[in-house]
């Protein structure tokens, strides 16, 4: 074998060009790896033993980690180097050494075998540069493009930051306006209480008088008190309906006096106002998933007794290939099914008329669904940015917090300008220093005012609270080693792929929709590979099968584009993501080296 | 794409599905679907009588035994009050078999339809190879003929018994009907108005129009300590166990009866996919078996000493009953000296394993489904990049046009024979899947063309069956046919199967036949097939014609030189000649990996060497060690496939992380550098029947500790591996039988014979073993596939035994043409004796005129064991001198040099040699 190999490489060099030749002391060696094999006896590289010159590449192994046979394939773990001149270099499994396929590019790795392989660097290398560089053009504006967003995400970053403190110290005056408010109203109701009380028993004693009078002046009627009492009674009514009709007017401009005290007021959550707005909210979101995993049922076990033979055979099929069966229709007719795999259209459709209150996006019930407790509706309120909002305008206030952020934001950042904080401040002043709590009877107008300044005042600060959740919450995300996702935030990216469209929306959720139905493939989970996967997670259950997820793999693009949607394995989804992002300087200098390298290895020639 | 969740059509079903839900046995067997033994009514009928009982027990007519000119003897059986005498056959085949036939006298008053005898399952030249008997000698109603020099066979005439004995010791081997159950239900000319023949079964009605037409009968196994046999079951078991008699949890019969489970229990004695009525007992002085060939449903009781209420034997015994609801009785009655001779004498009657491929015994990769063109690529690339071998890429039913097999889905694959030239560029192969469900469609050619000529197995009523299978409504052409089979067969030529290449091959699937609206997933018993056969006589063979048809359509296709490959899940006796065969659709969990060993073992003991179980487990998906541990399983199965469920997460090898990845190579690896060895084995099987994969006793007929040992096996007589069947084990106890050594696979450390050895677990291989006197050939090159292998040279791997001897052999051939048969094959055997090795030719060399040969060289041989600190070898001819170093047993990065090694003797191994150490 080993004549046989030195004769064929004899035969082998003498046909090649001069220029590639490789004798028995090089055959696979990488140009850097030469040296070490100059000694005459050399280590194997995992200390298992030595061997002479002569036993390099005499086709016997005798290190088992290959080091005496980089040019044969008598070793299993051995690599053969393809110098490759004219493209790239490449190290390959030794089990690919003359093995009767053509895998080096110059066809050094079948120097004794039954085939003939062309060197086809040159055009193949040829066309990996053009690749390259296509690659590189696209890596350079790809940088420029990301700087910029760089800068933009440090701006943007810094200007959540900030407006995050300015929250905060804003919270914590109106926090105190509220407290103050709040002890204010308290007052006013009890001075009202009082003055009912009073008013009661005033009315009783004039009615006493006057049953005495009647009893003296023999039937005359008391229709002047009962009209008065009336009277207060529609005064009160129209007080509470007057507040909530005004719920949404915001800036007001009472004056009237302060009182001193600061006393606070306890269990501002749990205001019956809050409560039952909240209560509301909870109404207008889709009920949770709870019928969800009922979808997913197996329908095999239903006694078949009773059941066609058609029905009883797609009920047994369906254990093999998960189908749900439940087409009772025998619309397919036995011995004619053109396409007897379940579902059918129709059913589909009927389907989708039943279909459970489905997370879809416009709604933002993927998330909300999870919510099993109004206490985390704030956490949860940072999901709604950047959806669109279909329940602001008819809905009471609070359900406008589930605006999204922009219109949040904008709702607090347009009254900044005309220093909304202090027209607030300015009102409840006057709210204060008007009301007097020793002027009896109690000043309605006064009161009702004191009641709607606090509501303002109140459903201002939960808008601020919970802006500062959601930014706070933003800000303690994973945006990168840059902050080069920060943009991320507020998008989401689309592909169409056959009949459905994918939409990924990076820290929120991933879903699949076909016409109207959307599966929910995963929620964000985090990033994978170093900022080159996006990881979404524990998306809707799949029949017999995992969690839907969805790995988006990054890679440098012009802009943000998804791509080649896959499942490689069931309900296991892939897509491409190209991104600017991904386009950075490092590796950018490492293409361009990689270039610099092909080029120069092709002396004398300059593909251009 | 996966569609989004389905949602359901009535709030009804909803509520059904909820509850079926809510109990977790809702997706596992179904055992309401099948029927037992109690509903079964002849099984019942039979089970329940008590030896000695029956109402009409049957004799000999006196005077009616006599020699035939074909040198059988003939003789009647009757009771009076049966309406027809039986008519019995007795032959002997050489060297130690006895055939009994039993059916019933036409001749006389003629019953309306004829008893169903299997056709093409024996061996055409049965007959010629029939001993003519001698005269029986008869002496008070006992007759006794010599069956050759060692062996006689007694009739008793009444009630008429048959015992196989010693004829030096007398020692009976086999007896039949020695507790009276054997009964024989006539046919019978018409029902009588009080009688109901019809059965029901859940939804399923049988009309049964022939009526009661059972056999019964017990034979018993003496000098056996355990009995094997009887595939297809599920068990972590190799012997049967008793399924009644004192002291055994009464369970139910062992049931042959051809099913498509929905994962099935690794633990039951129900029937699977494929039947082989044989059974083999064994004890230490005695083997024997006992073949019933019998299509229709049979249950196999094996009683436990003591259920007849008699003592237990003294020298052992095992007695069994067996039922069939139909057919004749063609029994065979085979003796042996140990237990090789009764699976050679089996497979002298049903047939010798065809020889595989090269590819074949190499590794698959399968998926329900691989997608697309752009998945197989993808796939194939991926084993490249991570330098994984392997040689067959399989395509299951998503892969065609609405499962019309013969078709593609061309979205998918829009070019499926430019897809198929790519894989076979690197040496490698497709499979793709045919069942045998036909669409009814009538644009579907082939099921126009089975409706117009009548080719559909019938229904009660005469029209074509029509079930429900992947296709929705489906018919069953009737392989019973041989004109059926032979249109068959043409479907495979490349201009009726468009898209397929020289290097695709078959996978039969559902051929048992599955049905999924039909009784027990299955045909109905009273449809109608070719010859006035009803469904019920030759159901267990049903998958056995079509495996049949189908490897005759690629021998067809090959134009007679291309070796066919095809995988069938169904299977019968006598289907090794036509493929290999696999344990179905079982479940990713360490039990069914556990049974998988004696389910192979088995089929192995029965005729079928060539199968294997689904690596990882088909439905669920494999804890990432179990996955791993059934790699290093599933490199020793001789059929050595990946396959999963479509609901399960991908598992090619390179998923689970670098170091798994790693060992999975490593197992693989293994399976490829053994191919010359297995190939080799596979060459044995095909002359003489001996599995690959066997049991320690088959290896070791004398040790008892081996009889029921289900966890470690022989891979041919040098190689014994064991299991881990368990998450997390730590330590594992072998046995490792016979008075020699045995030598680590891995690191070539000794271990002693005959004791059971406690070993630490090792995360990268499974025990395993080279027995000390054998000689293993190897191939330590990995290439992408067994096909880039064929010019690398060999390792032999020599473990001397405590006489300093050891021997082995090698067989080489083409790997793919039948040209072996006529001579065109390298057979040697290598002898080491006095510090010598020589190499034999043991071809023989009467077979033809066709030559191989092979530049092959041998490379190294490592000789383990060897005490001689002999630096140098001698080889001739050439009296050319080599080196001996101290080298490593594999070639893996880090392992120590640990027995003297023959550096690069590069003598070939089509040569006679010797090398002589120094």
């Amino acid at each position: 074998m080993r004549l046989l190999l030195v004769a064929a490489l004899l035969i082998w060099a003498a046909a090649a060009a001069a220029a590639s030749k490789l004798p028995l002391d090089t055959l696979g060696i990488p140009p850097q790896d030469e040296a070490y094999y100059k000694s005459g006896v050399i280590k194997c590289r995992d200390g298992s033993g030595r061997f002479s010159r002569d036993q390099l590449n005499d086709d016997f192994c005798d290190c088992p980690d290959g080091t005496d046979e980089p040019g044969t394939s008598a070793c299993p773990e051995g690599k053969f180097y393809c110098k490759n001149a004219g493209h790239t270099p490449v190290k390959i499994f030794s089990s690919r050494v003359n093995d009767g396929i053509c895998d080096c590019c110059d066809g050094s790795d079948e120097y004794d075998s039954n085939v003939t392989c062309k060197n086809t660097c040159w055009e193949a290398g040829k066309a990996a540069r053009e690749k390259l560089k296509k690659k590189i053009a696209t890596y350079k504006s790809g940088v420029v493009i990301r700087k910029q967003e760089l800068e933009r995400a440090k701006e943007a970053f810094a200007k959540d930051e900030a407006e995050l403190a300015k929250l905060k110290g804003e919270e914590k005056i109106l926090q105190g306006l509220v407290d103050k408010l709040k002890e204010q109203k308290r007052l006013i109701e009890k001075a009202e209480e009082e003055e009912r009380l009073r008013k009661e028993k005033e009315e009783k004693r004039i009615k006493e008088e006057a049953e005495k009078r009647a009893a003296v002046e023999e039937g005359a009627p008391g229709a002047s008190q009962e009209a008065g009492s009336k009277e207060t009674n529609d005064h009160v009514q129209e007080d509470d309906s007057k507040v909530a009709e005004q719920h949404d007017v915001h800036a007001t401009d009472h004056g009237n006096h302060v009182p001193e005290s600061g006393t606070s007021v306890e269990e501002h959550g749990s205001e019956s106002q809050d409560g039952s707005v909240e209560a509301g909210t909870v109404d207008e979101m889709p009920p949770k998933e709870s019928a969800a995993p009922t979808l997913e049922k197996d329908s095999s076990s239903e006694n078949p007794e009773g059941l066609s033979r058609e029905e009883l055979g797609r009920i047994v099929a369906s254990r093999w290939t998960g189908e749900i069966v439940n087409d009772i229709s025998k619309d397919d007719a036995k011995g004619h099914a053109d396409e007897p795999e379940i579902p059918e259209p129709a059913e589909e459709a009927l389907e989708d008329e039943l279909e459970m209150p489905e997370p879809a996006e416009e709604n933002y019930g993927g998330y909300h669904s999870e919510v099993e407790d109004d206490r985390h509706k704030y956490e949860d309120e940072e999901f709604d940015h950047g959806s669109d909002d279909e329940y602001a305008d008819d809905h009471d206030e609070h359900v406008e917090s589930y605006k999204s952020d922009d219109d949040q934001k904008d709702d607090l950042t347009e009254s900044e300008h005309a220093s909304w904080l202090d027209k607030i401040q300015q009102t409840v002043q006057n709210v204060f220093q008007k009301f007097n709590f020793f002027k009896t009877p109690v000043d309605l107008s006064e009161a009702s005012r004191v009641r709607k300044e606090y509501d303002d005042a109140s459903s201002k600060l939960s808008k601020i609270q919970s802006r500062i959740s959601t930014l706070s919450e933003k800000l303690k995300l994973d945006f990168g080693k840059d902050k080069e996702f920060y943009s991320f935030y507020d998008q989401c990216f689309e592909a169409k792929e056959g009949k459905y469209t994918y939409k990924v929306c990076a820290y929120k959720k991933a879903s699949q929709a076909e016409g109207h139905s959307s599966t929910n493939l995963g929620r964000w989970d985090k990033f994978e590979e170093s900022y080159r996967v996006m990881q979404f997670s524990n998306g809707d259950r799949c029949w017999n099968g995992p969690d839907r997820s969805l790995k988006v793999r990054l890679r440098c693009g012009l802009s943000n584009e998804l791509n080649d949607v896959d499942e490689p394995s069931r309900c296991e989804y892939v897509a491409v993501l190209s991104t600017p992002a991904l386009c950075n300087e490092e590796k950018l200098k490492e293409l361009q080296n990689k270039l610099e390298a092909m080029s120069s290895s092709q002396p004398g020639h300059d593909e251009l | 794409m996966d569609p989004p969740p389905r949602r359901l059509a009535a709030p009804l079903l909803l509520a059904v599905l909820l509850l079926a839900a809510s109990s977790p046995a809702a997706r596992a067997w179904k055992k309401d679907e099948f029927r037992n033994c109690n509903q079964t009514p002849f099984c019942k009928r039979a089970r329940t009588r008590a030896p000695h009982s029956l109402d009409a027990p049957l004799s000999l007519a006196s005077g009616s035994l006599s020699v035939s000119p074909d040198g059988s003897i003939s003789a009647e059986l009757s009771h009076p009050s049966r309406p027809r005498p039986l008519v019995l056959r007795l032959s002997a085949l050489p060297p130690h078999a006895l055939r009994l036939q039993i059916d019933e006298d036409y001749s006389t008053a003629t019953p309306p339809h004829r008893r169903f005898h299997v056709p093409d399952v024996l061996l055409p030249d049965i007959e010629a190879r029939t001993l003519h008997l001698p005269d029986p000698r008869t002496e008070g109603g006992v007759s006794t003929v010599a069956l050759s020099d060692d062996l006689d066979v007694v009739v008793r005439h009444d009630p008429f018994e048959l015992t196989v004995r010693r004829a030096r010791s007398g020692d009976p081997v086999l007896s039949f009907n020695s507790h009276g159950l054997f009964d024989f239900e006539p046919l019978r000319e018409s029902k009588p108005e009080d009688e109901t023949w019809e059965e029901h079964f859940r939804s399923h009605t049988d009309k049964r129009p022939r009526g009661p037409q059972s056999i019964t009968l017990d034979v018993s196994f003496y000098g056996a300590d355990f009995v094997y046999g009887l595939p297809e079951h599920g068990s972590t078991s190799l012997a049967l166990r008793p399924t009644r008699g004192p002291g055994v949890e009464e369970s139910e019969p062992y049931r042959l009866f051809n099913l498509d489970v929905f994962e099935y229990l690794h633990e039951s004695p129900f029937g699977l996919y494929g039947s082989i009525p044989f059974m083999i007992g064994h004890g230490a002085r005695a083997s024997s078996g006992f073949f019933w060939l019998n299509a229709a449903e049979m249950q196999i009781d094996v009683l436990a000493p003591g259920w007849d209420e008699a003592s237990a034997p003294e020298n052992g015994r095992i007695d069994t009953l067996w039922m069939a609801e139909a057919g004749v009785v063609d029994a065979f009655f085979f003796v042996g000296s140990e237990p090789k001779d009764v699976v050679k004498q089996y497979v002298s009657v049903t047939g010798t394993p065809s020889m595989p491929q090269q590819f074949a015994t190499a590794y698959h990769q399968c998926r329900w489904n691989y997608r697309d063109e752009a998945d197989v690529d993808g796939v194939d690339a991926g084993f490249d990049e991570h330098d994984i071998p392997y040689d067959v890429l399989w395509l299951d039913i998503e892969h065609t046009d609405g499962k019309r097999y013969f078709t593609w889905d061309h979205s998918a694959f829009p070019n499926p024979e430019e897809m198929q030239r790519k894989i076979a560029g690197k040496g490698r192969k497709m499979v793709t899947i045919v069942d045998p469900h036909i669409k009814r469609d009538g644009s579907f050619h082939l099921h126009q063309e089975a409706t117009d000529k009548g080719y559909y197995v019938k229904d009660a009523n005469g029209n074509d069956y029509d079930g429900w299978c992947w296709p929705g409504s489906s018919s069953y052409p009737d392989m019973l046919n041989p004109e059926i089979r032979e249109w068959w067969a043409d479907k495979f030529s490349y201009e009726n199967y468009k898209g397929s290449t020289p290097t695709l091959y078959i996978w039969n699937d559902m051929n048992e036949p599955s049905v999924f609206n039909g009784p027990e997933v299955t045909m109905p018993r009273d449809a109608m097939h070719y010859g006035d056969v009803e469904h019920r006589e030759l159901h267990n063979a049903y998958g056995y014609y079509f495996h049949m048809a189908t490897a005759d359509g690629l021998l067809k296709r090959g134009q007679g030189k291309d070796r066919p490959f095809v995988l069938s899940r169904a299977f019968f006796a006598g289907s090794q000649r036509y493929g290999a065969v696999w344990t179905g659709d079982n479940s990713a969990d360490w039990d069914h990996l556990k049974s998988s060993i004696p389910m192979v073992l088995t089929l192995g003991l029965t005729g079928l060497p060539f199968s294997g179980a689904d690596v990882g487990g088909f439905f669920g998906n494999p804890e990432p060690d179990l996955l791993v541990r059934w790699y290093q399983v599933g490199a020793f199965y001789p059929f050595f496939r990946g396959h999963a469920h479509h609901d399960t997460k991908r598992r090619e090898p390179w998923l689970f992380g670098e170091r798994r990845t790693s060992i999975i190579r490593e197992a693989i690896h293994m399976r490829y550098s053994l191919l010359p060895y297995f190939y080799t084995l596979f060459r044995e099987a095909s002359v003489n029947g001996i599995p690959v994969m066997r049991p320690l006793w088959l290896e070791f007929p004398d040790d008892k500790e081996t009889y029921n040992n289900d966890e470690a096996f022989m891979v041919g007589p040098s190689i014994l591996a064991q299991g881990i069947y368990e998450e997390g084990q730590k330590s594992v106890s072998v046995y490792l039988p016979g008075k020699e050594s045995w030598y680590d696979l891995r690191n070539g450390s000794p271990y002693k014979g005959s004791v059971s050895h406690k070993l630490q677990v090792l995360e990268d291989s499974i025990p395993s073993f080279q027995r000390a006197g054998t000689i293993v050939p190897r191939k330590d090159r990995f290439r992408r596939s067994s096909t880039q292998m064929v010019n690398d040279p060999y390792t032999l791997v020599i473990a001397l035994n405590s006489s300093s001897a050891a021997e082995g052999e090698l067989y080489v051939d083409d790997g793919k043409s039948f040209d072996y048969q006529q001579g065109a094959f390298i057979h040697r055997r290598f002898v080491y004796a006095d510090n010598k090795l020589t190499s034999f030719n043991i071809a023989p060399d009467n077979l033809g005129e066709k030559k191989f040969t092979s530049e092959c060289v041998i490379e190294r041989i490592i000789i383990l064991g060897l005490r001689s600190g002999a630096k140098k070898a001698v080889i001739e001819p050439g009296n050319q001198e080599v080196e001996i170093e101290s080298g490593p047993i594999s070639l893996r990065s880090g392992s120590s040099p640990v027995a003297p090694t023959i550096r690069r003797p590069n003598v070939r191994i089509a040569d006679d040699w010797t090398v002589r150490i120094a």
